[in-house]
């Protein structure tokens, strides 16, 4: 029996010394495995389009640590600029996180609980001062440069209350803005600080129970009902072509849309997609997407506070990539707030439970992706499937691959490998259009023996049939009369 | 008279082949196994021929076992639950011509599905209708079929078949439920006796 303890200890002591000895290899491995929902609606293993890089907490600038920062912006010159809610003021950083200006903590311009911030193309930087119930504009240099506060409009009504949090502005300088609480849309503010109307209103779908409920109560029971409200957005980006995207709260489809300048949804046009993680759990998990960003070729990033994932899409709302999650790791967040993304395809989510913004690299994987997405988007389809077949080698399980490679073909006119590819992708109405081709080509291609066919048929049938039909009738009447 | 010449009559002149089976002897119980593994057959065939346009599962999703117990167990709960009603209610039927005639209903599905499959290898999603059309009315057929012969059976008249055949239903649901709770019951004085059996193994 001692014996065997001694031996257990030496066994334990050489295993010490020896990884001490032996240098260890330091690789984080990624908190979150890759996966996509194909088309199918279950969840398939895919590759990781982004992983964590590193993180910038403001620590080792002069501006000191953040606190609670709530949202980012990246300007078209990729400096970063981070609304540090807590401490009530703008970073501006470089393009390699050295501190470039801190503003907004002083004189007229002294923000309170800032939530959103905007950058013009000419460095004008528009801040959604949230709890002065204002948004308050800075020259480049962060210096002040006028503020509008609470518009007033007969359709705003009385009691409306103003928290902006989050805005963008277009190329007319009108404002675009995101108020919390506010159901009616976004709210178009122009540059004289006049409020020019709601934008773009979510609209409450139907529903029998609500219409069963207006059919038998009474008035008193309907008074006493909390009335319906659309829901309310939760941010806002916009592309180079000055459409909106926007994210809703609470949504269980079309979170994200995409509004036209009339305020018309173009991403899923008379379609209910869902977008971010499918719950299984029924009702006790709620979409929240909380920010968004659009990069230059029309890639979108919705950030989820509920899963703490950020959803990529294609400029067509298919889905990319998912990753993060909730956790103390790098690459997973604690309360993820804001999304941004830097012209090289760097992802910026700022953790506002940590206080700090963590970056994600995008991997082999997802540069291929988001090049073959974009050729496929430009409509050079032969370019496109050479990529896609790539992708195909990284993960079999990417729907997207095989539809885009259909869609390829098709586009081609070889309609009879479309179909093989749209039913890879589990596609039946495409397959079905490259189907009618393919049968029409196939037609037109063999039609002298068809042809031919169909008469030999006809011939058959005229000449057979009243023979059957006469040999039964012979039997019947046979039965008919036993011998 | 062979099975093969049964079918066709059911097809053709299915007045006669009810009045025929009720002649002693005229068939077999044999015959309704024969059917229903025809359907079976049939029905995993069509499966494999349907195009993709009009396939409504993936291949994962298909058991071979779970289609044959979809053809069985509503075909026999049926002619349980009909013969029971018809025999209190003054049918003249017997349990024998019911269940092998109501097999011999399936013929137009037999005979139908496969060419139905065929040819939806030629449609696409826009002539989706005559899909459904030649599917529907193989359906409507079979239970006009049934209807018929319960009539003839039974020698109904028009108003008692309908009430006869909405009690009908209501006894398959009835059996189907009576034979989940024994199952589940049985389950449960199973467990209970298993149970017992471990606890007495653990102790000893």
């Amino acid at each position: 029996m001692r014996r065997v303890t001694l031996n257990i200890r030496k066994l334990v002591l050489t295993s010490v010394i020896l990884s001490l000895l032996v240098p260890m290899s330091v690789t984080a491995a990624v908190p979150y495995e890759g996966y996509v929902w194909n088309n199918l609606g279950q969840d398939v293993r895919s590759v990781n389009g982004y992983i964590y890089e590193d993180s910038i907490d403001g620590l080792d600038m002069s501006s000191g640590g953040f606190k609670n920062p709530e949202s980012i912006f990246i300007a078209a010159d990729d400096t970063v600029y981070l609304v540090d809610t807590g401490n009530n003021r703008i970073v501006h950083m470089d393009e390699h996180h050295q501190l470039i200006n801190v503003f907004g903590t002083e004189g007229t311009g002294k923000l309170s609980g800032p939530k959103g911030v905007y950058v013009k193309e000419d460095g004008t930087v528009y801040v959604a001062d949230t709890k002065n119930n204002r948004i308050v504009m800075f020259d480049s240099k962060g210096q002040f440069l006028q503020e509008f506060g609470t518009p007033t409009s007969a359709l705003l009504g009385k009691d409306f209350s103003y928290s902006p949090s989050k805005l963008i502005v277009d190329k007319r300088d009108y404002m675009f803005v995101v108020s919390d609480g506010n159901t009616k849309g976004l709210m178009q503010i122009d540059p004289n600080g006049q409020f020019k109307g709601f934008y773009g209103a979510n609209h409450i779908g139907f529903s029998w129970a609500r219409l069963f409920t207006k059919l038998i109560a009474s008035k008193e029971q309907k008074a006493q009902i909390s009335t319906v409200n659309p829901l309310e957005f939760s941010s806002v980006d916009q592309d180079e072509e000055g459409f909106i995207y926007s994210t809703t709260l609470g949504a269980e489809f079309n979170q994200i849309k995409k509004l036209s300048p009339v305020g018309v949804d173009t991403l899923n046009a008379g379609v209910e997609r869902k977008y971010g993680e499918r719950f299984a759990n029924g009702p006790f998990s709620v979409h929240s997407f909380v920010s968004i960003s659009v990069s230059d070729s029309g890639i979108i990033s919705a950030l989820d506070l509920q899963t703490s994932k950020v959803f990529q899409y294609d400029i067509l709302g298919n889905l990319l990539f998912i990753f993060g999650g909730v956790g103390e790791q790098n690459g997973l967040f604690v309360t993820p707030s804001g999304i941004a993304q830097t012209s090289d395809g760097m992802l910026y989510v700022v953790d506002k439970g940590r206080g700090r913004i963590d970056r994600f690299r995008t991997t082999p994987f997802a540069d291929l992706v988001h090049q073959a997405s974009n050729y496929y988007v430009d409509g050079q389809y032969e370019e496109s499937a050479i990529i896609w077949h790539e992708v195909l080698k990284f993960s079999a399980n990417y729907d997207l691959a095989y539809q885009a490679i259909g869609k390829s073909l098709y586009k081609e006119e070889r309609y009879g490998e479309a179909m093989e590819y749209f039913q890879l992708a589990r596609n039946k109405f495409d397959y079905s259009a490259s189907f009618r081709e393919y049968r029409k080509e196939y037609i037109r291609e063999h039609f002298t023996w068809i042809f031919r066919g169909l008469i030999l048929l006809v011939i058959l049938v005229r000449v057979s049939i009243p023979r059957i039909a006469r040999r039964i009738k012979g039997q019947i009447i046979e039965e008919g009369n036993p011998h | 008279m062979s099975t093969l010449r049964m079918m066709q009559q059911i097809a053709f002149h299915p007045y006669d082949f009810f009045e025929n089976i009720q002649e002693a002897g005229r068939i077999k119980w044999s015959q309704g196994i024969v059917l229903i593994l025809l359907v079976f057959v049939a029905r995993m065939v069509a499966i494999l021929l349907t195009s993709f346009i009009f396939q409504t599962r993936e291949p994962f999703e298909i058991s071979a076992f779970h289609e044959f117990i979809w053809i069985i167990v509503p075909w026999i709960s049926f002619c349980i639950s009909n013969w029971a009603v018809s025999t209190i209610l003054n049918g003249e039927g017997k349990f024998k011509e019911l269940l092998i005639g109501s097999a011999f209903t399936l013929v137009p599905y037999i005979f139908m599905i496969i060419p139905i499959a065929l040819l939806s290898q030629l449609l696409s999603f826009n002539e989706k209708g005559i899909y459904s059309f030649l599917t529907i009315t193989t359906f409507l057929w079979i239970g006009w079929l049934l209807l018929l012969g319960l009539k003839i059976l039974h020698d109904f008249e028009i108003g008692k078949l309908i009430w006869i055949t909405l009690i009908t239903i209501v006894g398959i649901l009835i059996i189907w439920f009576v034979v989940i709770l024994m199952y589940a019951l049985m389950n449960q004085f199973y467990n209970f006796f298993a149970d017992i059996v471990k606890e007495l193994r653990m102790r000893a």
